[in-house]
Parts: C-alpha cells; structure tokens; sequence
C-alpha cells in the first residue's frame, strides 16, 4: 500500500512539473520568439488597464421630484499618442488621427513638429475620441500610434451652475483636485485613490482584515447630492443673463433659496463658462461671485432695518414721522430718490415708497448700539456655506461713532456684503426672524451605497416672529400696490418683495452719480414662504431704478415657481379671478 | 488492551511530500481564482464607467432639452400672448407638469 501511494505522489509531482514545463515553455514563446510583436502590440493596446484612468465621485442636480441627475460626472473614451521613434508616415498618421478626431487633435503643424522629437517615445496628440473613433483607429493599426483608453471629468449641463459646482485642474501636485465649487469644497469626498480595481481581494485579507470590514475609503468617499433643481436652475441663468446682456451689466446673479431650510434651489451668475471647455476662460470667472464678491445692496436692507426697529420695540407699524424729503447727517446730505418731502406717514411708506429719509429717522430711533447688534448678528459672521472663499461682510462703519455711518446703512449704502450673505438676512424675515445656513449639497451618497443625509440645522435667532410678520405684510404692499403700478399682483398668491437701487463707489471714496448696482428680493407665499429668490445687476447701462430692470425677471421666476411646484394659493376667491394683463 | 493502529503505513516524510503537493495545486488554484477576480472587478468596473458615461450623455441631452424650451421666445414661435390670464383653482396636475 505504501508503495501504491509512492507511485501515485510521484505522477502527481510529474504532472506538476509537467504544467511547469508548459507554462515555462510558453512564457519563452511569448517573450523571446514573439516578444517583438507583443511589444507593438502592447505600443498599441488601447485596452489599458482601470487603474490608470482618472477616477472621481459624481455630483448630482436634483430634480423636484427626487430624481438625481448628474452636474459632474466622468466620460470616458480615448486618447491618442505617438511614439516619434517608431511613426513611420507623420503625414498619414496626422490625416488617419485627424479623419476620426478633428476636433480635438494637435494642429497640423505641431504634430508634424512632436513626430520629429525622436529623443521621445510617448507624445499625447488627441483626447476625448469616442468609443467608435477610439476602435476604428486602433483597427487600422498605425506604426507608432498608440490608442489608449481614458476618462475625464465631465459636466453634462455645460454652462449650467458652472461656477458652484466648480472645476479640477492640476493643482500643485500631479493629480487631478478640485479647484472652485462644490468640487473643492467637497474633493476629500470626491477622490479616489485610484487603486480600486487593482484590489487583491485574497492580498487585502491575508494583510489587513480589518480594511475588508471597516473600509476607511468607503466611509469618506462617495458622490455628492445638491439640493439645485436643473429646470429651475436653467430659468434663473437664463433670466439672469437676459438682463445682463439687455442692460449691458458688468455682471449680474440670482439665488432661489427655501427660506425656512437654507436648500439653495438655484443660483446663478453672468458672465459664466463651460466647465467642459476651459481654454479660452478668464480665470477671474472661475470662482463663485454670488459667494466672494460683496456689494453695497441699496434698498433692499431698508425691510431688515425696519424690522430690527420693529423687534427692538422703537417703533410700530402704526409709527409716523415727518417727512423732509432731505436731511442733514454730519455735514452729508441724505435725500430721497426723488428729492421730495413725504410729510408726516407711516412706517409702511419707507417700505412702499423706498424712503431713504425714513430709513435714517429708523435707524436714529434704533440707536448706534442696537443697530450693530442687530446688523453685526446678521452679517457679522460668514454664513457657513459649503462653497470656498466666502467674503467678509463690510461693516467697518458701524465701528465708528458718526451717525451717518448707520444712517447709510439702513438703506444699504456704506456697508458691504455677499448676495449669499444678503439672502440669508433677508430669509430672516421670511422665516419668522431666524435665519439658517444656506447650503448646497443636501446629503452624501457613500461608496458603499448608504445616503448620508448633511446637518444644515443650526440657526439663528435674529428678530422675533411679530416684527418679521408685520415688515412682511409692508413688503407684500410693495407687490399689492407699486410694482408695475399694481399689475404685478397675483390675486391668488401673496408675494413680498422690496427693490434696491445703490449708487457705485468711484474708488476714491466717493460715489458716482450715474452708475448703480440693482438689487431685488422677494419671497412667496409672503406668510408661509416657500422661496426667496434674491436678484442683482452691477452697473446697468441707461436704467436708473432696479424695479425697471429686474421686476419682470422676478415676475417671471414667482410665476414659473408656482405653476412648476403647484404651489397652492393663499388667498384669493371661491371661484376664478381675473386680472389684467402684465 | 489491543495497540491501537492506523489503517494507512505512511511514513513522515511521504506524508510532507503529499502535503507539499496539495499546498501546491491549491497554491495555483488560488493564484488562477485571484487572476480570475481581478479580471472580472477590472471588467466590471470598465462596464460601470463606460455605462456611466453613456448616461452622462443621456443627461446632457436632456439639460439641453430643456435649455431649449426655456429659451425659446413663443412669441417669436408665433403664439400670442394671453389677453387676459385666468386665475383658476387647480384641479389636478396637467400632463406637462
């Protein structure tokens, strides 16, 4: 018996080394005899392996009815390169590359000029080949073209929410890293180590157990889910660049936000680019300038100062004061915006009728201090948002002791801040005095599948509850009964807005008397509201008041808002309404 | 008592050689299922990417769809603007909602 296992172990042992023999005798084959053929095989292999490619999480729109689609994402396809030491006709080379890639291949010239480059074996000629050009050139197996898989970054709405979302570029180092946007806000998110496909699942095991069970990458990496809406998005860029262009503004924007949540629904910019196609864009553009760049709103502040006069119990609705028409504030002159006494009226017409006399004899009855208090709570901290190089807010004349600092600054003038800045105050008063956390991504969807919803909940008190009901109810006249004379209204919806026209700084302290920065905000259902949308243009060309420049892109926005979200209505009468045409 | 005696006369180092052997297929089983695995996860994967961007273009088309009827002026179309809107309470949601 002992013998019959022998004989056995040993044919085992010989067929082993058998399989040995055959693989060593294959290897030889392949490496020595048909090793040159391999190896123009492998300069051409377009097949190359997944490690290699640039890898990165996605970021998502999400449409209103939860479907997730893509703002960021990867494309894949091919790239083309050269190995100078082997190409044999450049000229047909450059014809077969350009027949399949015109778009994105070297100029005839430079090609010509890198195939002469013998001292180099690998110069990239053409990129983002889709999969049929990418196959159809590797078919015809060019000497000395390789055609090798790749995949970019890749944002499939082009121009829309380009300047939030962000970009990737080559940073300091030699990979791939967000830049601007929600790219580099969230980049530890979004990378990848690049090293996934080449797990050895048996390696992984015997080495680091714990990885298998506790994956420290799957816990932090994963895609990212905003809270912008696409169509709603794509309306606000659209109305936003419709004004700029027909006013000729250096720059204009726009935000859509839920008051009452801090959701950012849209927010826009003009002039924008394509993250898909950054050749030719002025760096400058590149950031978020609804994030970084301050402005000095105008009047559009005069409903934040009413209502901290109205929270600190100086004044109520029922208030009066004399209208001069001008004042005199140590030594400057304030005026109205038509120079014209009012008499003795009511709070509501500083709302109403933008009275920047009355919004100085506010602020004088509010006082120094409780006017820094109040402003400094509202714009004194950045808001938090998730989008990189957040501006400071302007402030320093509330730090100083002459009256005319606050007096400015309660119609908007001498203090500075963002639009994301000014939208979060103002959300104040749409939501019941207390202000939230603007943000952009709502949730963090993890490799592994889990959805990790984000904590946007911290807020903070700023008014109480009456004196942001009783400024809205002076905001929703301003719609009710000024803005195109009164046609704006909308039987069955209440809307609160309020206009701001501010002069420009010239730059050496002063103003200019014929350049303005236009600010509109308004929110709906005033007394439950759903969005606020804040809009502004920089310098627009022969318009004076922000109410002939953005009251229709608002209407516009209110009007497409409620027939998209079928927001009910909040008033109106049993049976239908007509009003008259706009 | 009777001494107990295995029913098999293997002697130590017969013993090691057909461990050895079976360490060895078993060896090469493992490297060919671990060659096998990579494969397929790189083929996988390769298939999820490509898949993901065949959906990218998908969506491109359908944000520039709706770039399209955002942007497009129906006056100019040749549809005429309402004389006289009509508030009405809604009844249920129309079909382009």
């Amino acid at each position: 018996m002992r013998a019959q296992f022998r004989s056995r172990l040993r044919l085992v042992l010989a067929g082993i080394a058998l399989v040995a023999l055959v693989m060593l005798a294959r290897l030889y084959t392949i490496q020595v005899m048909q090793g040159d053929d391999y190896a123009a095989k492998a300069d051409r292999q377009f097949a190359s392996g997944g490690s290699g490619l640039f890898d990165r999480g996605a970021i998502y729109f999400t449409r209103k009815d939860g479907t997730l689609i893509s703002a960021a994402t990867l494309s894949t396809g091919f790239l083309v390169a050269i190995n100078p030491q082997t190409i044999g006709d450049a000229e047909a080379a450059y014809q077969a590359i350009a027949a399949v890639a015109s778009s994105t291949v070297l100029t005839h010239d430079a090609f010509i000029a890198a195939a002469t480059r013998k001292g180099q074996v690998y110069v990239e000629v053409a990129h983002h080949l889709s999969d049929e050009a990418g196959r159809a050139l590797d078919a015809a197996k060019i000497p000395g073209v390789q055609v090798l898989k790749e995949s970019w970054r890749y944002y499939p709405g082009g121009e829309l929410a380009s300047q939030p979302i962000g970009i990737v570029s080559y940073g300091s180092g030699d990979s791939l890293v967000g830049q601007t946007g929600l790219e580099a806000t969230y980049d530890g998110v979004l990378s990848r180590s690049g090293d996934g496909l080449y797990k050895n699942f048996f390696a992984e095991l015997f080495s680091d157990a714990g990885d298998l069970l506790v994956n420290a990458e799957d816990v932090r990496q994963g895609d990212v889910i905003t809270t912008i809406e696409p169509e709603v998005q794509t309306r606000l860029q659209d109305d936003i660049a419709s004004v700029n262009k027909k006013y000729s503004s250096k720059e204009s924007g726009g935000i859509i936000m839920d008051p009452s949540t801090g959701a950012i629904i849209a927010l826009a910019s003009y002039p924008t680019y394509d993250g898909n196609d950054l050749a030719s864009v002025d760096p400058l553009i590149l950031g978020d300038p609804l994030v970084e760049h301050v402005h000095e709103f105008g009047s559009i502040m005069k409903p934040l100062t009413m209502t901290s006069a109205l929270d600190a119990g100086v004044i109520t609705p029922q208030t009066t004061y004399n209208d001069t028409g001008c004042i005199t504030v140590n030594t400057r002159q304030i005026c109205n915006w038509d120079l014209k006494p009012r008499g003795v009226i009511p709070m509501q017409q500083i709302i109403e009728q933008s009275l920047n006399v009355g919004a100085s004899w506010v602020a004088t009855q509010l006082g120094q201090d409780k006017f820094r208090s109040y402003f400094t709570t509202l714009f004194g901290e950045k808001t938090g948002i998730d989008q990189p190089g957040e501006g400071h807010a302007l402030l320093t004349n509330l730090a100083k002791p002459q009256q005319i600092g606050y007096d400015t600054a309660s119609y908007g003038q001498g203090i500075a801040m963002t639009p994301v800045q000014m939208i979060r105050a103002l959300g104040a008063i749409a939501n019941g005095g207390t202000m939230v956390e603007p943000h952009l991504a709502r949730a963090i969807r993890l490799s592994s599948g889990i959805e990790r919803e984000l904590d946007w909940s911290r807020t903070t008190p700023v008014f109480g509850a009456t004196a942001a009901r009783e400024t809205t109810t002076m905001m929703t006249a301003v719609v009710d009964e000024k803005l195109q004379n009164g046609k704006a209204k909308i039987p069955t919806m209440s809307v609160a807005a309020k206009t701001g026209t501010a002069q420009l700084t010239d730059g050496h302290g002063g103003y200019y008397s014929d350049h303005y920065f236009h600010s509109f905000v308004g929110f709906f259902p005033s007394y439950a509201p759903k969005f606020i949308i804040l809009l502004y243009t920089n310098d627009p060309q022969d318009v004076t008041y922000a109410s002939d420049t953005l009251s229709s892109s608002f209407l516009d926005l209110v009007h497409f808002l409620i027939d998209y979200y079928a927001v009910p209505p909040d008033r109106g009468l049993p049976g239908t309404v007509t009003t008259t045409p706009q | 008592m009777r001494n107990l005696r295995l029913p098999f006369d293997f002697s130590f180092l017969s013993l090691s050689w057909g461990a050895v052997g079976t360490l060895a297929v078993v060896y090469i089983g493992l490297i060919a299922v671990v060659m096998s695995y990579a494969a397929l996860t790189i083929e996988f994967a390769q298939s999820v990417k490509t898949d993901e961007s065949a959906v990218a273009t998908l969506e491109a088309e359908y944000l520039a769809s709706v770039a399209q009827v955002t942007n497009t002026d129906y006056l100019a179309e040749g549809y005429a603007k309402p004389v006289s809107p009509i508030f009405v309470r809604a009844t249920g949601a129309t079909a382009l909602r």
